[in-house]
């Protein structure tokens, strides 16, 4: 019996040992690709690797991505040589030493320039005139619309001017058959950005985030007409499966959605804007995949070379990467005539269109979008007092800024009375 | 005398079949949804049995092999939580046995000093686990997911409790005919807390095969993944549930092997060695 | 008569001190050590003190201090809520299964261990499938139109029940052991004596399994303090985060989208332990004693 396990675990042993494999020599590539979205990169790089490239990409997807990196930028080991972070990340990593510029790739390969992207995806990446990135997609709100529904209560005309407005779909309050409803919740923090850039208003003011502010309380408050109205989905229902189920006319989740609405067969379905308070100024708040290289001391110049080849890979081939239903950032792809073909090429189709995806790149953005998603149900669903709800807000990002800020800002925090302290020391 | 044990039989039965029913119509609902399409699910909404039954979900999950290779990540998690069941039991009971059994100095000062650390929640301890994992060489290899697990307190304590339920005339009678503690704790204390130890290794299997933020972090390399963490790969990044179906499908094969260890784990618990023999009520 | 040799214990406990220093204890005290830091997992901490203990405990303005203090509270409800049903159902069910003429036990036991090997998010799915007022059977059953998941005192009925569900196995089987080591003898004996089921519970059953029933109590406890998946998965904390756990406010510092907080998130995990050390030792000292005597 003894020997018997013995022997057991030294076969086990030698499994083990069998199976470490080596993956130095490839270009390691870490994303959060996820579903569908993993499926579509794996393609891409697997093709890429088809080219026999000197080196070959090896992509990772990992469900928890950022967890991950600072585990391995913590111990200084096995951190990746290329990875596909997102817009809202972009200035705190680069505030924070985690980035390494992109100037060395896009040196060896001209076209990773400016004009070969969507202006908005490009910038995402640009601190203090430095560029940290390189696009792959544009991502964000879009809103969906359900064409038999709209047929049912004879409102097609919405669409005309390609902008569904408060005004129509309040229009709408107390006409509906029971169970029927004109939009849902679903990504609602992120249509209160949308109507903040409707409005006008911003989320900083002179570097400090801002949550309390005129604009803002617009729109909230505009949202929460709708839930009171009626014609929005119940607090806490699952508006995307509503949708899906043919009650809710309005659908206001992301671009990449539009393939899981694919697969319910009878819905009819197409995408439009998010709603807006009037026809001419409209936003769709959006965020950007892009590829980062994090800071990492042994990044070989071959390696480099290769990341840029792969890259100018993807500039010239992510057709593929329309099909997660992303909007894809290269130029070159969004003007080929298949592009059309998907439903995303919407919000690229015009310069108007272009010009309403909008990207925070607010180095605090992270939090004020917290703070924004952990109250948006309760405030506009008449849960919680609109100046309660400010109040927290604001105070929720003011504090979460004070703790998060390094070494730099920390000084700022100190009362007078210390900051005078200090001085007399000196 | 019979009538009341016929009543309280009747008693026994209709509880165990309520609670039976009620926990088995949510798995018969899940299994139900994986041969439903995502048409059906958002359209029927809550039926025992579907329309169409549909085996695509399946096909799907088992058909995508680069990014979801789900039978590796099942016969990497049969082999990880297999291993690692085995080193707990000996880890375990030589342990327990320690802390119930043996006199030493600051013997239960010790032991619940260790069970209260291991009391604290993790939460950043990740980074230093990940540390020593790294310097240890072990990231991406099994040895991260078998061997830090058996540094848990849970089931010493649980088999210490057991163990504290045997008389100790037993081991003291042994000591007379000149028995060592190795003598005590394989012929005498081992064969009476089979059952717990059994009981423990399901548990060990269970919680090594559930785990999915430890292999997350350490595992890059998605074909040496365990299931669980690998299942997570299955879900989109906003957590909208493109395809329901899919996701219960996967969910209900990563189940399988576990419950057949429980089918065969369970003669052996139920079948329990009288070991509070010498407790008098 | 043979004495235990001096270092027979060291080999006994020796090695697994080894692996508890290596990989429990070096973490923690650095998670203890990190609650006394400002720290973004990145960098190096860097020494604050008593900052965040202070701001958490006494800076009532601070949104630190109420998220920890609700949290707290919300965590209390939870363990109050779920810790005396993932006792008493359990052993309900193990004491049932052990009469006499009751068959089919290793069905029974089988359907209710099933439910806690299904991975939370799929179990998730499941019962927000069921509770969804549209779709969903619990509304159409009793033609309620509340959204349970919005609507106190329902949102925390739904975290209860999957928790219940999901975790109840684990114990069933190990009152199962327990129950199966008592002596048919004492059973029969106590019959003679008159007793009737309920008598034989109190004076031979649970008397019998009072070691095993310390362990899960205490188990059970600590593990409900730690709870964030059932609440996050079902409510997302909400309505009005009455249903946000402090785990949930712990991993959020640590781990959200922005910079992270890890030494504020540190010291609340700390507060936590500190919390559930008192109430376990306190369980195992009252468990222990009403044992012995």
């Amino acid at each position: 019996m003894r020997k018997r396990l013995m022997f057991m675990l030294v076969l086990l042993t030698v499994l083990l040992a069998a199976c470490s494999g080596d993956d130095e020599n490839k270009i390691q590539f870490w994303t959060p690709l996820t579903g569908d979205d993993g499926a579509y990169m794996d393609k891409l790089v697997e093709e890429y690797n088809a080219t026999e490239p000197e080196i070959e990409v090896n992509h990772v997807i990992t469900s928890d991505m950022y967890t991950k990196m600072y585990t391995v930028l913590n111990s200084g080991n096995g951190i990746p040589d290329l990875s596909i972070i997102h817009a809202d990340r972009i200035a705190s990593f680069v505030e924070q030493g985690l980035l390494e510029p992109m100037t060395d790739i896009m040196e060896a390969q001209p076209n990773l320039n400016a004009d070969n992207y969507i202006p908005q995806a490009w910038t995402a990446g640009e601190v203090d005139g430095t560029q940290y990135t390189i696009p792959l997609d544009i991502h964000g709100s879009a809103m969906y619309y359900n064409e038999d529904l709209m047929k049912k209560y004879g409102v097609e005309h919405w669409l005309d001017d390609d902008v569904v407005t408060f005004d129509e779909m309040l229009s709408l309050q107390g006409q509906l058959e029971e169970g029927d409803y004109v939009l849902n919740d679903a990504l609602i923090g992120w249509v209160v950005l949308a109507q903040l850039q409707n409005l006008g208003g911003d989320i900083q003011e002179d570097g400090k985030p801002v949550i309390d502010t005129p604009e803002m309380r617009e729109a909230f408050q505009a949202i929460k007409d709708l839930s009171d109205a009626g014609i929005m989905t119940p607090y806490g229902e699952d508006g995307y499966l509503m949708f899906q189920s043919g009650n809710v006319m309005f659908s206001t989740d992301g671009t990449w959605s539009s393939t899981g609405h694919a697969q319910v067969e009878d819905l009819n379905f197409g995408v439009t804007n998010i709603y807006s308070f009037e026809p001419s100024i409209f936003h769709n708040r959006s965020s950007a995949h892009l590829f980062a290289m994090l800071t990492k001391e042994e990044r070989t110049d071959e390696k480099e070379a290769g990341i840029a080849d792969f890259l100018e890979f993807i500039r010239e081939n992510s057709i593929e990467w329309a099909e997660a239903g992303q909007i894809v950032a290269s130029v070159d792809v969004i003007e080929s005539p298949e592009y059309e073909n998907y439903m995303q090429s919407f919000f690229t189709s015009n310069q108007a269109e272009e010009e309403s995806l909008y990207i925070y790149t607010y180095e605090h953005y992270p939090y004020v979008a917290e703070a924004i998603d952990t109250y948006v149900g309760d405030l506009i669903h008449g849960e919680i007092d609109m100046d309660e709800g400010f109040a927290d807000m604001q105070r929720f990002v003011e504090d979460k800024v004070d703790e998060g800020a390094l070494d730099m800002e920390n000084t700022e925090l100190l009362d007078e009375d210390e900051l005078e302290e200090e001085l007399s020391d000196e | 005398m019979l009538k009341k044990l016929k009543i309280s039989k009747y008693l026994a039965y209709l509880f165990l079949v309520i609670v039976s029913a009620i926990w088995t119509i949510p798995v018969i609902f899940g299994i139900v949804t994986s041969f439903r399409s995502q048409t059906e699910v958002v359209s029927e909404g809550f039926r025992l049995l579907p329309v169409n039954w549909i085996v695509e979900n399946y096909v799907a999950i088992l058909e995508n092999t680069s990014t979801a290779p789900i039978l590796q990540w099942l016969w990497n998690s049969v082999f990880i939580a297999t291993l690692h069941t085995l080193l707990v039991v000996v880890v375990i009971s030589v342990t327990a046995y320690g802390y119930s059994r043996m006199k030493f100095k600051g013997r239960d000062l010790l032991f619940f000093t260790l069970l209260g650390i291991s009391f604290f929640p993790n939460v950043v301890n990740l980074i230093p686990s990940y540390k020593i994992i790294d310097i240890l060489g072990w990231v991406n290899t099994p040895w991260a997911m078998i061997i830090p697990g058996l540094a848990g307190m849970g089931n010493i304590f649980l088999v210490r409790q057991f163990m504290k339920g045997i008389p100790m005339d037993l081991d003291e009678s042994a000591r007379v005919d000149g028995a060592g503690d190795f003598t005590i704790f394989s012929k005498i204390i081992l064969p009476l807390i089979k059952p717990v130890l059994i009981v423990c290794a399901l548990f060990s299997f269970t919680g090594s095969w559930n785990d999915f933020l430890w292999p997350v972090i350490v595992y890059t390399d998605v074909n040496k993944m365990p299931v669980t963490a690998g299942l997570l790969l299955l879900q989109d990044v906003y957590g909208n549930y493109r395809m329901i179906g899919q996701l219960m499908g996967s969910a209900i094969l990563a189940i399988i092997p576990t419950l057949l260890l429980f089918f065969f784990a369970q003669k052996h618990f139920i079948k329990g060695i009288n070991l509070n023999s010498g407790i008098k009520g | 008569m043979k004495e235990q040799s001096k270092f027979a214990p060291l080999f006994f406990v020796g090695p697994h001190i080894i692996l508890f220093l290596v990989f429990i204890l070096i973490p923690s005290i650095y998670g203890i050590y990190a609650s006394f830091t400002k720290w973004n997992l990145v960098g190096n901490p860097e020494w604050v003190g008593l900052d965040n203990y202070k701001t958490i405990l006494t800076n009532s303005d601070s949104t630190f201090y109420s998220q920890f203090f609700n949290g707290m509270q919300n965590t209390f409800i939870f363990v109050g809520l779920s810790v005396p049903l993932m006792i008493v159902i359990p052993l309900l069910i193990a004491v049932a299964m052990e009469h006499k003429e009751v068959k089919f036990t290793s069905l029974f036991q089988t359907l209710i261990y099933i439910p806690g090997l299904v991975s939370i998010s799929a179990a998730a799915l499941i019962w927000s499938l069921i509770f969804n007022a549209q779709l969903g059977v619990v509304n159409n059953l009793f033609g309620s139109e509340v959204v349970w998941s919005t609507t106190q005192p329902y949102a925390w009925l739904i975290i209860i029940i999957i928790t219940i569900w999901a975790g109840i196995g684990g114990n069933m089987i190990i009152y199962r052991a327990g129950i199966n080591g008592v002596s048919k003898d004492l059973y029969e004996a106590a019959e003679i004596d008159g007793a009737g089921p309920i008598r034989k519970f109190f004076n031979v059953t649970l008397p019998a399994i009072k070691f095993p029933l310390i362990y899960t109590m205490v188990m059970t406890t600590a593990g409900a303090f730690n709870v964030f998946a059932q609440p996050l998965m079902m409510t997302e904390g909400g309505p009005r985060q009455s249903t946000t756990v402090l785990m949930m406010y712990i991993r959020d510092l640590a781990f959200s989208h922005g910079e992270s907080i890890a030494g504020m998130a540190s010291a609340m995990a700390v507060l936590l332990g500190i919390v559930i050390l008192i109430i376990s030792a306190i369980q195992y000292y009252i468990m222990n004693r009403n044992a012995t005597t």
